[in-house]
């Protein structure tokens, strides 16, 4: 049955509005990391109560209980900061770290994400079993060329202007993790995202996590070896 | 009689466990069907055996049923993984509690920083939103050939049985043997570590003290929350301070040195506390006189006005007396899989949090890193599958001094040496210096875990 005008112009209407409010969303974290001049120092300052758990490095851990962040671009940084402080992203044990009340207001996240970026990243990253020149890793560059590297880059370098995150370096074991509890339904992204959770089967996109942690990492992105320690925490 | 005589497996018998677990049976009242069904003889039993052995008021289970016992942070991580790794898992959480105090960051309530509220919370409301049932019950005993769970309000059958029960205080080893005697010792000078009465009559005598000595024990061995004990006596002093009261506080440690943060709490002693607290190392302590208030170690005695005394610890009698118990370990943990955590003769029978047999930390943190593994185990298992093993975290912050708080932090890992067999410490993350930041951080932590583990 063809739709009617009103109905269609009210469909419309309805997506419009829908897409402004994703998109103020969206933009919030840009807006903070544009409107805060970021200072390096209070950042590290900040990241003092990050370190407890994170580290002082930020590399997170091989079993992907931890993200690396070092490296990590600032709007995808301060987007998590924000979903996790409002609820959007559920993280119940991190969720009260992030409150104003404990690591500050919008400058202070900005000072901490800013200082995260700037972190050299874990040379010896979790990576996923196939190596390059494998069958399932040729299928997983397939999936990443189709699917992925229209948002998320050639290289996995991801988009800051558009909180896109930087992949490459990412552990195996994390993002394995957190697709299969955005498969779940247990952890919200956008809709960009899960609709490729339709799309792709979970074995391929598993074959694309594995081909992103493959990816080289750019080398004045990382840290000399991985007894490196932050000096800042010396 | 309808029944018979016990049946001997594994070492013990099914009559011996219904006995030794804490209940009294009238001798003879108990029987076990042919079909290890246990009956009630009709005669001679009071209505309480009967209860003993009807089935438990549940809903019939509506998957594979994991019963939880213990509902501390072990239990409570497992209860809502379990149920999040497999949602088609039944889980039931059982505690002989009906309510839940933390015993992580209480020396912060001891010390006024936090309100009782911040360290509350409901049982009902942890298995309200996380999809399982809680039931507030005393396990006595559990049979594997009929995988059933005995509690004073009826049995349970399991598909699998997580313990995670928890410690027990072991008075004989500071050389009080007489069970009346423990009884006397845990009453008049609890160690705060395992019921929440406890905290509440430690709290009332530090608040009240009129002045004198005030004597305070670290265990050794591997005892709960290395920190506490150290972390404990600067809130008393901080506490003492505040309230203008002259005491002499002995900090008695049966280790030869701090066992953890060592630096930053002999700072804190030094700096902040040198006019109360005495620290004395190496304080094996041998012989307790409770109505005298006198201990005696291997080289001293010691007379006090009040004391909390924190003895070493073992794993719950329950592992024990259902003999899975390892008869060469002094804690009477486990014999289960290091890495699996399974008994090594039963894969539906799991024992995690600090009665674990594993050399671990114990504390709340570790068992809520550990529980979220252990769950992934079981819901793999469930499926025929297997995950790769990780290591549990241990993150503990340890107060120094109040007004403001200030706290220090250390987070580490283990790992496993094929060679030795043994675990050992892995990246380890020590701020043994205090401050506000970490005061708050602490604070922060907690009702972190204490949303993960009720409400998120």
């Amino acid at each position: 049955m063809p739709m009617s005008a009103r109905a269609k112009l009210g469909f419309a209407l309805a997506l419009l509005l829908l897409l402004a409010a994703n998109t103020a969303r969206a933009l919030e974290p840009i807006t903070v990391t544009l409107e805060f001049q970021p200072d390096l120092a209070d950042g590290r300052y900040s990241y003092d109560i990050c370190a407890r758990c994170h580290l002082p490095e930020a590399w997170g851990n091989d079993d992907g209980t931890y993200p690396q962040l070092a490296g990590q671009h600032v709007n995808v940084l301060m987007k998590q900061l924000l979903d996790i402080r409002s609820g959007r992203r559920s993280n119940p044990a991190m969720q009260p770290f992030v409150q104003q009340r404990t690591i500050g207001g919008y400058q202070d996240l900005a000072n901490v994400v800013a200082y995260i970026s700037t972190l050299p990243m874990n040379p010896r990253h979790a990576k996923g079993p196939w190596p390059p020149g494998s069958p399932e890793h040729a299928e997983g560059e397939a999936v990443y060329a189709t699917y992925c590297q229209s948002c998320h880059g050639a290289g996995g370098e991801g988009d800051n202007t558009r909180a896109y995150p930087r992949l490459q370096g990412q552990h195996y074991s994390y993002m394995a993790r957190q697709a299969r509890l955005a498969r779940d339904n247990l952890r919200r992204v956008d809709a960009s995202m899960s609709a490729l959770f339709t799309a792709v089967s979970a074995t391929d996109f598993d074959r694309a996590l594995n081909y992103i942690s493959h990816l080289p990492l750019p080398a004045a992105d990382v840290a000399p070896g991985v007894d490196w320690r932050n000096p800042d925490f010396q | 009689m309808s029944g018979g005589k016990g049946v001997k497996r594994n070492g013990i018998s099914r009559r011996g466990f219904l006995k030794s677990g804490g209940a009294t049976l009238a001798g003879g009242a108990i029987g076990i069907g042919a079909a290890g069904t246990a009956v009630a003889s009709s005669e001679s039993s009071p209505p309480a055996i009967a209860r003993l052995l009807r089935k438990a008021t549940l809903p019939a289970a509506s998957g594979a049923r994991v019963v939880v016992v213990g509902g501390g942070w072990s239990g409570l991580t497992l209860a809502k993984y379990l149920k999040r790794f497999n949602p088609d898992f039944d889980v039931v959480l059982i505690d002989r509690q009906s309510a839940f105090v933390s015993f992580p960051v209480s020396n912060a309530w001891l010390a006024d920083q936090v309100d009782l509220d911040f360290l509350s919370h409901s049982f009902f409301d942890a298995a309200n939103n996380h999809g399982y049932r809680f039931m507030a019950a005393t396990v006595l005993g559990f049979d594997r050939d009929s995988r059933r769970v005995f509690t004073e309000q009826g049995y349970v059958d399991y598909d699998y049985l997580v313990l995670a029960p928890g410690i027990e205080y072991d008075y004989p080893r500071i050389g009080v043997d007489d069970p009346e005697a423990q009884e006397l010792l845990f009453h008049r000078y609890p160690g705060g570590f395992v019921t929440s009465s406890e905290l509440l009559t430690i709290k009332r005598k530090i608040h009240r003290f009129r002045g004198g000595t005030f004597v305070l024990t670290v265990p050794s061995g591997d005892y709960r929350c290395a920190a506490a004990p150290y972390e404990r006596a600067c809130m008393v002093a901080a506490v003492f301070r505040r309230r203008r009261v002259r005491a002499k506080i002995l900090l008695l440690d049966m280790n030869s040195d701090i066992v953890i943060k060592r630096e930053g709490f002999a700072r804190a002693f030094d700096e902040l506390y040198g006019d109360s607290i005495e620290y004395l190392p190496s304080s094996e302590i041998s012989a307790l006189d409770v109505d005298a208030r006198r201990i005696e170690t291997d080289f001293d005695e010691y007379e006090f006005d009040d004391a909390i005394i924190y003895p070493p610890v073992r794993a719950s009698r329950l592992i024990e007396e259902a003999g899975i118990h390892n008869p060469e370990d002094p804690q009477k943990a486990p014999d289960t899989d290091p890495f699996r955590y399974h008994l090594r003769n039963d894969e539906h029978v799991y024992v995690a949090g600090d009665s674990r047999a594993q050399p671990f930390s114990k504390g709340g943190h570790t068992a809520h890193s550990e529980a979220q593994y252990v769950a992934e185990v079981i819901a793999a298992h469930a499926r025929g599958r297997e995950i790769a093993w990780r290591s549990p975290q241990t993150m503990c912050f340890s107060a120094v001094d109040i007004e403001p708080l200030r706290a220090m932090s250390i987070i580490t890992y283990y790992k496993y040496d094929s060679t030795t067999g043994l675990f050992a410490f892995d990246r380890t993350h020590l701020i043994d210096r205090w401050d506000t930041q970490g005061g708050q951080a602490s604070l922060a932590w907690a009702e972190g875990m204490y949303r993960d583990l009720f409400y998120g």
